[in-house]
């Protein structure tokens, strides 16, 4: 029995060595980083809260913060509606053609980067395909992505664009998990299509839904790779988001433990937004 | 059912969702379908004003793409981060997931998490400082390292259900004939598993591939993957969107066409086991 626990150890050990070396030290490191200062020959001296103080000053910072959920918010109030809506038509459709399910996996799996890069030549203020569509609906054209105004409400519709069939998906396996008798029994009782809809279905989804939100917000609020191809936080740091500054403070501008001290503060925000939610799905489940 | 589902405004409501189910579809489907009619735009047409549907495709962007960057030694690195992590993933995953279903401690499992939830640059912080000490920065070894961070969770996550679904009467038995955990985890839970291994390796893969923020600062000139190359494609994309495309397209195309493969456990992988598919 004893060498059996020592097999079962010897068998987990790899994975537990590489975890501690490459997860667990490296986060500890990080915490230890936000307090120290780089200078320019790689030397580091402690500096105590000296980082957090400055982020607390710091204008760049809070603009990040705001941004951040700005950002998360409308994409998430965005892509739930459109996830769920589209989860309801698949779910009443019955029979969907096996495509179908293949055509809406497409765009989560595409590399978020390369979303970018089309959407970038879609969004083309001068020449881009989806300012000949407005100008032809007569509708005035977008600066889409280089305007400071509408960068991060373009940035939400295309994370919506490339989410909701994922959140959709998502809904969709809620949806097919509640109990038939339901909706029989409301039938019964002459129930109409939307009473059914507000007073049934969605109460019945709230589960669903915010393991969706969940897995959706852990995303959001470190939202890097769509943003980092197509603006850089840009035009004038209209989408600097935390995660953006956080690394252009670290690589660009190579002050790694100022860079340490705004990834922590974005790892607690992280942590205390899932486990607010989590607490929540204690409450809705049923 | 049926006399309800024949009155006339039901059958108004069931045509409506089909022009909404195509509404959504073609929405999904006509960013990507645009980027890859562009690829096969000549450059004066790809910048047309108005855009053009129809038109003379060529294959002009792909071999200029070959000619004009290092695309192929970018796909090789790619393919080596890729692979290699997605290997390193495996070995360091399936043993783990094993003994986690086996023993039932799960804070392990839980701990890598975290690499799921905190933002990458938490780990790339000390990762730059630790691996330019190792004189590492650039080299194939720091971006399998660091890209089997995101695979090793998948891969644990998604096996973890797989081995669950092993009556314990099995392994119980394999005991009493004298087996040992190792023996059993190779000889008994393995091939039991083999499906799993396959999605999981997929996925992992599929991840790997899709990965930006690493490669873009622990990769040199050298040793550069695809995405984090991405930038070299866009700042000649601003005269040459027909190029852009062609690599916007084939560097999608391992993916996209991956995950069909396993779209059936695709939600219940995406999600840690948090929903099933």
């Amino acid at each position: 029995m004893q060498t059996s626990k020592g097999q079962l150890g010897a068998l987990g050990a790899p994975a537990v060595l590489f975890t501690v070396a490459m997860i667990a030290f490296p986060v500890a490191y990080t915490l230890y980083l936000s307090f120290e200062a780089f200078s320019s020959t790689g030397t580091t001296r402690f500096i105590g809260a000296g980082n957090y103080t400055r982020m607390v000053n710091d204008e760049s910072f809070w603009n990040g913060v705001v941004i951040t959920f700005y950002l998360y918010i409308l994409s998430l109030v965005l892509q739930l509606f459109f996830g769920t809506a589209l989860a309801l038509l698949m779910f009443r459709a019955k029979r969907l053609p096996g495509f179908v399910r293949s055509l809406f996996i497409s765009p989560f799996m595409l590399p978020p980067v390369v979303a970018g890069m089309m959407w970038l030549v879609i969004l083309d203020p001068s020449l881009g395909a989806a300012n000949y569509i407005l100008t032809s609906l007569g509708l005035p054209p977008s600066e889409w992505l280089a305007s400071p105004q509408w960068v991060v409400p373009t940035l939400a519709l295309i994370d919506t664009w490339q989410w909701s069939p994922y959140v959709a998906l998502i809904v969709l396996g809620g949806l097919q998990s509640l109990p038939p008798s339901v909706y029989e029994a409301a039938e019964i009782d002459g129930a109409s299509g939307w009473k059914r809809l507000w007073r049934i279905t969605l109460p019945l989804l709230l589960p669903t839904l915010v393991t969706a939100m969940v897995l959706r917000s852990v995303d959001l609020l470190r939202f890097f790779d769509l943003i980092y191809i197509t603006t850089q936080g840009g035009p004038a740091n209209a989408s600097l988001t935390l995660n953006i500054y956080g690394f252009r403070t670290g690589f660009e501008f190579f002050q790694l433990g100022y860079a340490s001290a705004l990834m922590v503060t974005l790892s607690v925000i992280v942590l205390g937004v899932t486990l607010a939610l989590n607490r929540l799905r204690h409450i809705v489940a049923w | 059912m049926s006399s309800l589902a024949n009155r006339p405004s039901d059958r108004l409501i069931a045509v409506l969702d089909v022009v909404l189910l195509v509404a959504a579809g073609i929405a999904v489907l006509a960013p990507v379908a645009w980027m890859v009619l562009s690829s096969f735009k000549q450059s004066y047409e790809v910048t047309a004003y108005p855009p053009t549907i129809f038109f003379q495709p060529t294959l002009d962007n792909y071999r200029s793409l070959s000619q004009t960057t290092p695309f192929l030694q970018f796909g090789i690195n790619s393919l080596i981060v890729t692979i290699g992590s997605t290997a390193l993933g495996m070995l360091l995953g399936a043993p783990a997931a094993f003994v986690v279903s086996w023993t039932r401690i799960t804070w392990p499992a839980i701990v890598t998490l975290v690499a799921r939830m905190a933002p990458g640059t938490l780990f790339l912080l000390p990762w730059y400082v630790m691996f330019r000490q190792f004189d590492m920065i650039g080299t194939y070894s720091a971006l399998i390292l660091t890209h089997a961070v995101i695979t090793m969770p998948i891969v644990i996550w998604v096996l973890l259900p797989f081995f669950d679904n092993i009556p314990r009467s099995v392994f119980e038995a394999a005991q009493v004939d004298g087996c040992n955990p190792v023996r059993i985890f190779w000889r008994i839970a393995l091939p039991l598993v083999v499906s799993g291994l396959a999605v999981s390796a997929i996925l992992a893969f599929v991840f790997s591939w899709n990965y930006f923020l690493f490669a873009l600062v622990l990769s040199n000139s050298d040793t550069k993957t695809l995405i984090a190359a991405s930038f070299n494609f866009i700042g000649e994309g601003s005269t040459n969107w027909g190029g852009l495309m062609a690599a916007a397209t084939l560097i999608a195309l391992p993916p996209l066409a991956l995950s069909f493969v396993v779209q059936r456990w695709l939600i219940s992988g995406l999600t840690l086991g948090a929903v099933k598919g």
